[in-house]
């Protein structure tokens, strides 16, 4: 946090004297604590980045754009304190961040009501951007594909290129990323022809699931789905392996490379859904970078390429807007079309969701310690 | 899915490998709860102290194993010395009320917590795979892997350690006699001031354990105290101020949440669990072990 203010501070006395302009405020929430820290740091980060290059190129509208940023400590309370704060007392001009859904949809409606935008950066439940009755929320962005796409990937990579016929689930029962992407994952994996034959579930905060991993083993499965995020996917990787079930396991987009840490070899044969490809050559120099202000490898690149290409994108925004208007911003960011960003080209539907966007596989490589490109699919 | 008797058994050795992690962790918690009559929330705080200690001593400054872990006990040691003096102490000495200790020792768990996230930062980190023999042995369809041996095997050996030092030396009599009764022990000459910071010294090795093997088993993150939550339930269930009772109840937990998740159902889980807990609770208020019992140690 200390070095976050004084690096705003040094980017502020640089940028004052540059523009002699009022600074235009953006806000960020990010997950510096709590169980999605990792992400979370990986966000504020590469925002660090996108804003100082945004800045030393002239800012937006001749203005230096300036970060506010609240941890919301990866509690939906904290969250809607810090969105309420941000909307009301701080009148940023939009929202970016966390990557958390649960996060976000606690949130949505302090920013539809304060009339502010709000981009999640990796937020893939589709509650994010429509209310229960199916209706678009007005203000809520994303930037990334969606859990019922990201299952219905996971069922289609697992049907066809594994050729799985049984799959056993584990997922979180308190996350509404993780039920969200079972739901989707079972409804496209029985369509397909697949047939669940284990259905296992924990709490956020567990570490250990031997007690569900010990019921999938027992039960004829070709192969484990895990569809949740944070520690508890290195954790339960591991238990798995130490139990003896050598199976393929697929996942979600919860993957990270700090997992190697934590379940070293055991991550052998396991897939991953992903945004993007850490290894395309397209974002070495933003990995670069990374490397070089921060002295650490970006681990949770996914976050990292998401935050920095929200900057961006709302760079734009208020650029077609020509103003600072909140409202005016909020129109701009829904008719993005063809927008040319680091990691895809970005056009929004009417859902405020990205369209047309692939899915990666990632496959963890044991002998290279990291997952490397398998595939791409786009589900049907 | 197909009930056999060999998944029972896996089943019943997750619940004890799981019980025997909750079990170093609740007898310390125990431990400061039969001198103070309070809980001491920041003993998460301590566990996680241990944790890092050893992280750091062992990955960045390069010692070995066994002294870096002897490192980690010192330094959750002092820790939670450190933290009687400073936050618990002037609390003691200006009222009787435990009600404050309490909220202080909330505190003291936040600020450990925060310690770490701002100087070490939030991320997930493990202590290095070989820091612990692993390997894992199948015995008729049974697996049982090193670590669950490990720690089993060490909650063993640390419990009985205590109790040697309770039963069989002189501040082990002290301790037992200030469980008894802190201000006639006092007035027989026990350096209370003293007294109490052992136990706390003590409390806080246990603590290191915990966190060491926590950190091994599942991962190091400054919010790894919180499976004391956990912990402090299972000492409830033992009755709270009882060492048998910590270490009987963090069985008994452990062994509930696993075979609840594994032949009931495991969205279930926290739900049986603790409805089990709460009745528990109101037939026998005072635990298994409880003060009903008479013996508090």
């Amino acid at each position: 946090m200390r070095k976050f203010l004084l690096t705003l501070l040094a980017i502020s006395l640089l940028a004052i004297p540059a523009f002699g302009a009022e600074p235009i405020k953006i806000g960020e929430i990010a997950t510096v604590t709590g169980d999605f820290a990792a992400y979370g740091v990986a966000e504020v980060e590469s925002i660090k980045i996108a804003i100082a290059e945004i800045n030393a190129a002239g800012g937006v509208l001749g203005r230096p754009l300036e970060v506010v940023m609240y941890d919301c400590r990866t509690r939906q309370e904290d969250m809607v304190n810090a969105a309420r704060r941000l909307v009301e007392q701080d009148k940023v001009v939009a929202v970016i961040g966390p990557s958390g859904s649960g996060l976000c949809i606690a949130a949505a409606p302090i920013f539809n009501r304060g009339h502010v935008a709000h981009l999640g950066t990796l937020p893939t439940n589709p509650l994010v951007t429509v209310d229960e009755s199916g209706k678009v929320r007005p203000y809520n962005f994303r930037i990334c594909f969606l859990d019922p796409y990201q299952g219905a990937i996971m069922a289609q990579f697992s049907y066809m290129n594994l050729r799985a016929k049984k799959a056993a689930i584990l997922y979180d029962v308190s996350s509404d990323y993780s039920q969200g992407q079972r739901e989707f994952f079972i409804k496209s994996f029985e369509k397909s022809g697949g047939k669940i034959v284990a259905d296992e579930g924990f709490r956020g905060e567990d570490v250990d699931f031997r007690s569900q991993l010990t019921n999938m083993k027992d039960s004829d499965a070709d192969v484990l789905i895990f569809p949740f995020m944070g520690k508890s996917l290195p954790l339960a990787v591991k238990q798995a392996r130490e139990l003896g079930i050598e199976l393929p396991i697929v996942g979600g987009d919860g993957y990270g490379d700090f997992m190697w840490e934590i379940s070293g070899n055991t991550l052998r044969n396991t897939f991953w859904v992903s945004h993007v490809d850490r290894y395309d050559p397209t974002l070495k120099g933003f990995f670069d970078k990374y490397y070089e202000e921060t002295k650490t490898e970006c681990q949770e690149f996914m976050n990292a390429v998401m935050a920095y290409d929200c900057v961006y994108w709302l760079k734009d925004a208020i650029e077609r807007a020509g103003s600072t208007d909140p409202e005016k911003i909020r129109d701009a960011l829904e008719q993005t079309k063809n927008l040319k960003l680091m990691h895809c080209v970005l056009t929004m539907d009417e859902f405020h969701n990205p369209t047309g966007k692939d899915g990666v596989i990632l496959r963890c490589d044991e002998t290279e310690r990291k997952s490397l490109f398998f595939t791409k699919i786009r589900p049907e | 899915m197909q009930f056999t008797f060999s998944t029972f058994i896996q089943q019943i050795i997750n619940g004890l490998s799981l019980g025997s992690v909750y079990a170093l962790i609740a007898v310390g918690y125990s431990l400061v709860y039969s001198i103070l009559l309070f809980s001491n929330f920041a003993h998460g705080g301590f566990l996680v102290v241990g944790g890092y200690a050893c992280y750091f001593l062992l990955t960045q400054w390069g010692y070995s194993v066994p002294v870096s872990m002897l490192g980690a006990l010192i330094a959750s040691g002092l820790t939670a010395i450190i933290t009687e003096r400073l936050a618990y102490k002037p609390i003691r000495e200006r009222t009787t009320t435990t009600l404050y200790l309490l909220i202080a020792s909330m505190g003291v768990n936040i600020i450990i917590e925060n310690l770490f996230v701002v100087t070490v930062g939030g991320r997930i980190r493990a202590l290095p795979q070989n820091t612990f023999p692993t390997g894992v042995f199948k015995i008729a369809g049974i697996t049982l892997s090193s670590s669950d041996i490990i720690s089993l095997v060490t909650a063993v050996i640390f419990l009985t350690l205590l109790q040697i030092f309770l039963n069989k030396t002189r501040w082990g009599l002290a301790i037992r006699a200030a469980a008894c009764d802190i201000r006639t022990a006092g007035l027989m000459g026990v350096n209370v001031t003293f007294l109490i910071s052992l136990v706390f010294f003590v409390a806080g090795i246990l603590a290191a354990v915990g966190g060491i093997f926590l950190s091994v088993r599942y991962s190091l993150y400054p919010q790894l105290g919180s499976i004391t939550t956990k912990a402090f339930i299972a000492a409830v269930i033992g009755g709270l101020g009882s060492l048998p009772g910590a270490v009987v109840g963090s069985l008994i937990l452990g062994l509930a949440e696993m075979l609840t998740a594994g032949f009931i159902s495991s969205q279930m889980r926290d739900l049986v669990v603790y409805s089990l807990l709460v009745i528990m609770l109101l037939i026998r208020p005072a635990g298994f072990f409880g003060k009903a019992v008479s013996e508090k140690i």
